[in-house]
């Protein structure tokens, strides 16, 4: 690529990912490939990911508009954006080092050493280095800052002992973004850090654990005297928690700032119709039933309302003036309801067929909507539970007291 | 996908009206006028003529403003946000169609005077069958003379002059004709309507003289299609701030009364619903404005954006209602509470220009044509 800012044209650019893209989209694998970056279970799905990771980052497409310097292409502002939409919009694979490129990655660009950012950027923006995110535990999930792993200080090392749940690509990861206690005696959120930790040491063990639809993809880890370098910490000793909402922020829908954000297909109602066309009920042809056009349309009402909102409105800031920080905070919350609902609906639609599962000769497009309706839950629940985020909204944006 | 076009200037006009209607027409004011015989305060009727807005989307050839959809959205959002008893939709709407559909010496005679305030001008449209896309008319005109009955007219009571939507007689076309409220054989009949803050009335014609001179040439049809996208979007911009000011009020009073030692707004119970408000709320005002953008573009997606803003509209004014209602408690329940006023307006205006079921038929279809 040779375009510099000074000549930069939206437009043309666009053009060229998007005939990139057809040019070089990989080919089927042959195997069933995961729906997003949360069900990556075996060693096939994930080098094919990778690969194609890596090819996407060579021609300039991972990262564009972070510093060159740390392995970026320095592009202007909105160039991930168009790269992101057209990724989408060719339904090609998602990116595998997804926590490291919008998580992880963010948050050392903005909160990391010269050091730490020299060594680690480019490897996570080319796939080369997997990262994770340690900051479940199993009595802390929506609770987080009650974390009890702890780091202790010895020389110029820490000691971690710990245990970490719900850790997507926990198994293929080769860095953790872990929270652990370093003062167990300051005040809940106050004691906490923020540690760039090497997950192929001694002391890390990796449990896979299986989901509902009976997809690996996440673990369980049980630190058990892990030993790492004190400049794996990032920032200062109990600045952990205020690094962490940085983090969480990216999570649940800041996406402004990531190296890239392309998380998979997202269904539409247009799918669930093109997936209905040739189903029958009651003898006569499901798309002319009433009650389902009607429900199709309540769906495509509420896509195109979500879709003006985070795609155009957001940036109009005269239309978000009153509460500014209600789209971006609701935007998973609004997105990932819709999608299971969506996907429910999809295989109430499909009758006793949508009772099948994937392998089966009969199941109609290899069950993917039976699929999407399961792994929906994974995205209600984790990066915050819709429970909590509408406590959020609450709070932040209709000033309510929170809840105790 | 259209671009969203809002600039500064749309952003002070919000300004201007919100300052102006928090002074002219605060919601005390709105409770008084809710009781009054007439409705509306003839003091402000001539304030909104001098600022312009009467004559917002009017051509400017004919004294009015010349602008867009998407000023006219946010004038009515602060209107809607205020629950500003006066005639300006229906004078709007009627202005659309003069404009839109009525000859150049019809639209002489008639917009500078309702760009003026002097006239007050409405569309009398809804057959008492209920039907009232304006080519669903049982009123006839036979040898010159116009018999019908219309319902569900806005401002019908203090209107100057209908806009009648008819079929000549052993003719298929239907058509609009003006009809002075003066005219021999008109009456009105106000209706005791839920929402007492937009009076309307029953309007009957019997043996009314229409001549040619006062038939709109455009056909009814014609000037249906295109009135029916900014009604939708013109009424769903006036719902989003019902609906927006009722979250307001609601969350308000949540944070602030208190019941087992803190203010009730902290238990989730009360908190995720005004959530689900929230989120309701602002997918509307996303649709509003894509719609009005779709139609100062005159783009082909407006249609289905201003239908799919008024069935949205529909669903969230009468969801924030509800809960506005069930979250003040017992005070919510009573006159007291300024929120029955919003919740009268919500259900008032739920089928004017198409129930969600309506809408969302015309989505439905479109959707499985188009995929």
């Amino acid at each position: 690529m040779s375009d510099t800012p000074s000549t930069f044209d939206a437009e043309t650019f666009r053009a060229a990912v998007r005939a990139w893209l057809d040019a070089n989209r990989p080919s089927d694998p042959g195997f069933l490939l995961p729906q997003s970056m949360l069900a990556v279970a075996t060693r096939a799905q994930f080098d094919f990911l990778r690969a194609w990771q890596r090819t996407l980052y060579d021609a300039g497409y991972v990262g564009a508009e972070w510093p060159r310097d740390y392995g970026g292409r320095g592009m202007p502002a909105g160039t991930q954006r168009i790269i992101d939409q057209e990724m989408a919009r060719a339904k090609v694979p998602f990116l595998v080092n997804a926590i490291g490129l919008s998580w992880a990655g963010p948050t050392i660009l903005r909160s990391g050493t010269e050091a730490q950012k020299r060594r680690y950027i480019a490897p996570l923006l080319r796939g080369d280095e997997i990262w994770c995110q340690g900051f479940s535990e199993p009595e802390a999930g929506s609770d987080l800052a009650s974390l009890r792993t702890r780091a202790r200080r010895d020389g110029d090392e820490y000691v971690v002992d710990g245990h970490k749940v719900w850790t997507t690509l926990g198994h293929f990861a080769d860095f953790m973004i872990l929270l652990a206690r370093t003062d167990p005696d300051a005040p809940k959120h106050a004691g906490i850090s923020y540690f760039l930790m090497p997950m192929k040491v001694d002391g890390v063990t990796v449990q896979p654990l299986i989901k509902m639809t009976g997809e690996g993809g996440f673990n369980q880890e049980i630190l058990s005297g892990v030993r790492i370098p004190r400049d794996a910490l990032l920032g200062q000793e109990g600045q952990g928690w205020e690094l962490a909402v940085t983090t969480l922020s990216f999570e649940r829908g800041a996406s402004e700032g990531s190296a890239a954000s392309s998380s998979g297909a997202v269904e539409s109602a247009a799918d669930v119709i093109a997936m209905a066309r040739d189903l029958v009920r009651d003898g006569r042809p499901l798309l002319e039933d009433a009650v389902v056009r009607d429900r199709l349309a309540a769906f495509a009402v509420e896509e195109e309302a979500m879709r003006y909102s985070m795609l155009q409105r957001a940036r109009v800031p005269g239309l978000v003036a009153d509460r500014p920080l209600a789209l971006p905070l609701m935007r998973k919350l609004v997105s990932s309801e819709f999608a299971q609902r969506l996907a429910d609906f999809a295989c109430e639609l499909q009758g006793y067929a949508g009772t099948l599962w994937v392998g089966d000769p009969a199941a109609i497009d290899n069950a993917e909507w039976q699929r999407s309706y399961l792994n929906s839950f994974g995205v209600t629940i984790g990066g915050g539970t819709s429970e909590i985020l509408r406590n959020i909204l609450g709070e932040r944006v209709l000033g309510l007291p929170k809840s105790r | 996908m259209i671009t969203l076009r809002y600039d500064e200037e749309h952003g002070l006009l919000r300004d201007q009206a919100r300052r102006w209607l928090a002074e002219r027409s605060p919601i005390a004011a709105v409770r008084k006028l809710a009781d009054d015989a007439r409705g509306d305060d003839p003091t402000v009727w001539k304030d909104l003529a001098g600022l312009g807005w009467l004559g917002l989307v009017l051509p400017d050839s004919y004294d009015g403003a010349g602008l867009g959809c998407t000023h006219l959205a946010v004038l009515l959002e602060e209107t809607g946000r205020a629950l500003l008893p006066s005639p300006l939709l229906p004078v709007t709407l009627a202005g659309l169609v003069i404009a839109h559909g009525g000859s150049d010496t019809q639209r002489a005679r008639w917009l500078p005077r309702l760009a003026a305030g002097e006239v007050i001008a409405t569309l009398a449209h809804v057959d008492p069958s209920g039907a009232w896309s304006l080519a669903d008319t049982t009123a006839t005109r036979t040898r010159g003379r116009l018999s019908g009955e219309k319902h569900r007219v806005l401002a019908a009571p203090t209107a100057d002059v209908f806009l009648v939507s008819f079929r000549d007689a052993g003719t298929a076309t239907p058509r609009v004709a003006l009809v002075a409220a003066s005219a021999n054989g008109v009456t009105v009949e106000p209706e005791v309507g839920l929402d007492p803050t937009r009076r309307s009335g029953r309007l009957r014609l019997h043996d009314v003289a229409v001549g040619d001179d006062d038939v709109l040439p455009m056909d009814a049809a014609a000037i249906f299609a295109h009135l029916l996208p900014r009604a939708c979007t013109a009424l769903a911009a006036e719902m989003a701030g019902g609906a927006d000011a009722l979250l307001t009020m609601t969350a308000t009073y949540a944070a602030t009364r208190v019941q087992f030692g803190r203010p009730i707004g902290s238990f989730q119970a009360v908190k995720h619903p005004l959530v689900n408000v929230l989120i309701g709320v602002e997918g509307l005002r996303s649709l509003v404005y894509a719609a009005a953008s779709a139609l100062d573009a005159g783009a082909d997606e407006a249609e289905c954006l201003a239908r799919m803003a008024k069935a949205q509209a529909n669903d969230v004014y009468n969801f924030a209602a509800s809960r506005g209602v069930q979250l003040h408690g017992g005070f919510g329940f009573t006159i007291d509470c300024d929120v029955h006023l919003y919740f009268k307006r919500a259900l008032a205006s739920r089928p004017a220009f198409g129930d969600s079921l309506y809408h969302r038929r015309w989505i439905g279809d479109r959707l499985i044509v188009q995929a």
